[in-house]
């Protein structure tokens, strides 16, 4: 590892989407540094360009300039060595839940009996022992997710990135998800990068906040947040600092309302 | 009132139930048939010198009965072989495209210097009628494999698009998702867009099956080496004016439509019990 401590590196990155007719900044001079083993929530107005940060670290979208680095590497394609969760949960609908957690190992040409002791290890750890043999298709939402979280651990990668991971869960199985995702985080100590829209969510994970400016995106302020863990959402130390969050994010969210009124 | 409501709900729960289903697909079925039988009946009573076109149903049943294993009237086959030769060039036909445009579709919609070989061609071949080949193809290739070239012309093209439909309609998430687990681009088109296509293939199985069958009739009119329905059909109406033979080979071309329609829908059903697709 590097001897700094710094995982995901991202300076003045930008993105510009663009086709025959229209140019879209999604991005504009992004720059933020993400240390091994952090839980970093990125927060920010609808459309500000979360989604397209994490899927660039990814390496699913190519970045228009600027620099982004992975424990020090370049980033130029996807690869196993980041994992990437889905709000809409992307599991193999003709794969069983072992199936799907396997996915990763097979294309590595791992022996069936280690993938299989891998598997299973993680299946024990999301807490889906007993469905291993289930199609994602007879799953409610909370146990599909812990699928895709599983599925991507598998891999063993650098970070985790989540986006909107738990946002089609009800408010209960929501709140147990993240305290689930906080046990899972411990046991394994990986670096977490987790976009969301619920301030109450990153201020309940978050080692960091990061709230972002709207489109095109950059980082506004980036909030450590000091609450020891494991955190009561009904401490006034919560709501306090779930107050400054929001306060942050609501002078960005008048400016694209602002604009979208005006038209632009 | 509570004692309407009772039978509005039984009435309900009757109108849901497969019994139900069953009770009116045989009241429907017994009524056509009477239908017909009345007509023909009407037909023999009016003496318009048309009755020997539309033959009892009773009539129908008996040369069905008999000439499946006896020789048709007419002819020196049995129903039986003949509906065996059929089913035998629609089975060929059927298999050399599914054999040839499952990859070949797969292959057209992944890879864009393929799809633009293929795709003029495609193009061009697609709008002729399969049966507007028979006069060639049976010419060429003689009556023997005639008729399951044009067989294999019909279920080319709905097999072919189905699967570049599928194709192309892959979950771009599943493919993202399958890149950032580590899969290279031989990795995706084996185990993303071949499974995913899986439904598509299902309904192009299906549809070039009953294309299938449209074609061999229309192929086997002329006399053809170990017999056809097809060609029993046309010679008992038209040699022989057997209305009664001529009918009860539409209803064997009927049936064996729905056995091959009914496997295929047998194997899809396996097909995604397996892939946990119910
Ligand atoms: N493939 C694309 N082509 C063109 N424009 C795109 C593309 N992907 C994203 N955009 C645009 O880039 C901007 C940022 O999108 P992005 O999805 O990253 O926002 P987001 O912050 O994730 O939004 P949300 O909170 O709604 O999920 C948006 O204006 C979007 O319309
Ligand atoms: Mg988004």
């Amino acid at each position: 590892m590097d001897g700094d401590g710094v995982m995901i590196s991202l300076l003045n990155l930008s993105k510009t989407f663009s086709d025959d007719k229209h140019t879209v900044e999604a991005i504009d001079g992004f720059s933020l540094d993400i240390q091994q083993g952090e839980i970093v929530c990125l927060l920010g107005p609808s459309g500000c360009g979360k989604t397209t940060v994490l899927r660039m670290i990814a390496g699913l979208e190519s970045k228009s300039s600027g620099s982004m680095k992975v424990r020090g590497k370049s980033v130029t394609s996807a690869g196993s060595d980041r994992g990437l969760v889905f709000q809409e949960f992307a599991l193999f609908p003709w794969r069983t839940v072992r199936k799907n957690i396997e996915f990763g190992l097979e294309l590595k040409t791992m022996p069936v009996e280690k993938r299989h002791e891998i598997s299973s290890k993680f299946i024990e750890l999301v807490g889906l022992t007993g469905f291993e043999n289930v199609h994602p298709g007879k799953l409610s939402g909370g146990m599909k997710q812990r699928v895709g979280i599983a599925r991507a651990l598998a891999n063993n990668p650098a970070v985790l990135l989540m986006d909107e991971p738990f946002g089609s869960l009800d408010a209960q199985t929501r709140n147990l998800m993240q305290k689930e995702l906080l046990r899972i985080w411990s046991a394994t100590g990986k670096t977490i990068l987790f976009v969301t829209h619920s301030v109450d969510e990153a201020v309940f994970l978050a080692d960091r906040i990061v709230v972002m400016t709207a489109r095109p995106g950059k980082v506004k302020e980036a909030i450590p947040i000091g609450i020891p863990r494991p955190r009561d959402r009904t401490s006034s130390e919560f709501i306090s600092v779930r107050g400054e969050v929001l306060s942050v994010l609501e002078a960005e969210f008048e400016k694209t309302q602002i604009r979208e009124l005006s038209g632009d | 009132m509570s004692a309407l409501h009772t039978i509005i709900r039984r009435f309900g729960r009757f109108a849901k139930s497969r019994r139900l289903q069953l009770s009116a697909g045989i009241i429907s079925v017994s009524a056509f048939v009477v239908f017909w039988h009345c007509f023909a009946w009407l037909l023999e009573y009016w003496d318009l010198s048309l009755q020997e076109y539309v033959p009892f149903p009773i009539e129908v049943f008996e040369v069905l009965v008999y000439s499946f294993v006896h020789e048709v009237p007419g002819m020196d086959l049995s129903m039986g072989v003949m509906a065996l030769a059929s089913l035998k060039r629609v089975v060929i036909g059927f298999t050399l495209a599914l054999i040839v445009a499952f990859p070949l579709g797969l292959l057209m919609a992944s890879f864009r210097f393929v799809n633009y070989l293929g795709d003029p061609i495609i193009e061009m071949f697609r709008p002729i009628p399969p049966v507007a080949w028979i006069p060639v193809l049976l010419v060429m290739l003689s009556v023997l494999w005639g008729p399951v070239a044009v067989v294999f012309l019909g279920a080319f093209f709905p097999i072919l698009l189905n699967v570049m439909f599928g194709v192309k309609r892959t979950d771009q998430t599943l493919i993202d998702a399958a890149k950032t687990l580590g899969a290279r681009r031989i990795d995706i088109f084996t185990k993303v867009v071949i499974p995913s296509t899986a439904p598509y293939l299902m309904t192009g199985v299906k549809v070039g099956l009953g294309i299938s069958w449209m074609c061999i009739v229309a192929a086997e009119m002329l006399p053809v080496l170990g017999g056809g329905v097809g060609n029993a059909l046309w010679t008992s109406a038209q040699q022989f004016s057997r209305f009664d033979v001529t009918f009860a080979c539409m209803i064997v071309i009927g049936l064996m439509s729905i056995l091959t329609t009914g496997l295929a829908e047998q194997v899809e059903r396996r097909l995604y019990r397996w892939m946990g697709m119910e």
